[in-house]
């Protein structure tokens, strides 16, 4: 089944703007439109600098580029997150316990509520 | 994950031509993805297959929409008929469903909109799309034949006819063809 995002949409976002491969490489400093198109083939994933990059090309937040590697991320932290509640749980409640579980009920209850669509 | 947990839908509308064919890829509610045209040489269904085989695995589309080769209007040879019968067999080897909508029907829903040839449908559609403008042909004349880019615009007439007749609900529940 596929996932609902695509990991990003970085050829969309290209292709609206008109700009071939080798422009895009150009605005990136990347050394090749071959380094754009493994970008946007899914065999690279950009570095930080070409993120933001990228951010300030096509004025959209990574959040939204990025938008199906975000909807994984944000799955795995909120597994990870609930599996160190339930270690927690079974702990002594001393304050800081308390503070990390609130914390991370917290954190769970807003990746639950946050989907790329509602940013 | 089941299909109730897909939140929205993402087609991909392919519509052979004679050097190859034209795709569009779009997001509900009408957010285009990806467009362009494949052009192949030598056996033309086994590369064009090929390559909608890795549009699929690019696009991971929840959707396939062909045309309808068996309904009144449609003018296709047989190798595009064969074409066409492959990629629903391709779609369903992959697990996606596959829709067909006739010319007719995509003509019936554009006519809506005051556009009743090939040229008009496609400036509606590059109105809509502002990226595609740059990919609309000029209006053809009757001895030139048909520009490869067309397809590009035939493609997204097939995928907005059938997401403007069923407005995207149910779709991954319920076949046309």
């Amino acid at each position: 089944m596929p996932p609902n995002k695509l990991p990003h949409y970085l050829r969309t976002y290209r292709k609206r703007a008109s700009l071939s491969e080798k422009e895009m490489a150009f605005l990136l400093g990347s050394k090749s439109a071959a380094q754009v198109s493994r970008y946007e083939r899914y065999v690279r994933l950009p570095n930080l600098e070409k993120i933001f990059a990228y951010q300030v090309i096509f004025g959209i937040p990574p959040y939204h580029l990025f938008a199906g590697i975000i909807q994984k991320v944000e799955q795995n932290v909120q597994r990870r997150a609930q599996l160190l509640i339930a270690k927690l749980e079974k702990e002594s409640q001393s304050r800081k316990t308390k503070r990390k579980l609130e914390f991370l009920k917290g954190l769970v209850s807003k990746i639950s509520s946050t989907t790329p669509e509602n940013i | 994950m089941s299909t109730s947990d897909i939140q929205f839908l993402r087609v991909l509308a392919i519509d052979p031509s004679p050097s190859g064919f034209g795709y569009v890829v779009i997001e509900e509610p009408s957010e285009l993805i990806d467009f362009g045209t494949k052009t192949v040489k030598g056996d033309k269904n086994f590369e064009s297959l090929k390559r909608i085989e890795e549009l699929i695995n690019y696009t991971c589309p929840h959707v396939i929409i062909v045309e309808d080769i068996t309904k009144k209007g449609a003018l296709r040879r047989e190798r595009v008929r064969r074409l066409i019968r492959d990629i629903i067999k391709l779609a369903a080897g992959q697990k996606i469903k596959a829709f067909t909508v006739s010319r007719l029907e995509a003509k019936a829903i554009f006519s809506r909109s005051v556009a009743f040839n090939k040229h008009q449908i496609a400036s509606i559609i590059a109105a809509q799309f502002p990226e595609l403008r740059p990919y609309l042909p000029p209006p053809r004349k009757s001895w030139m034949p048909e520009d490869s880019r067309m397809s590009i615009f035939d493609a997204a007439a097939l995928a907005l006819t059938l997401l403007r007749l069923h407005k995207g609900k149910h779709l991954k529940d319920k076949k046309l063809h």
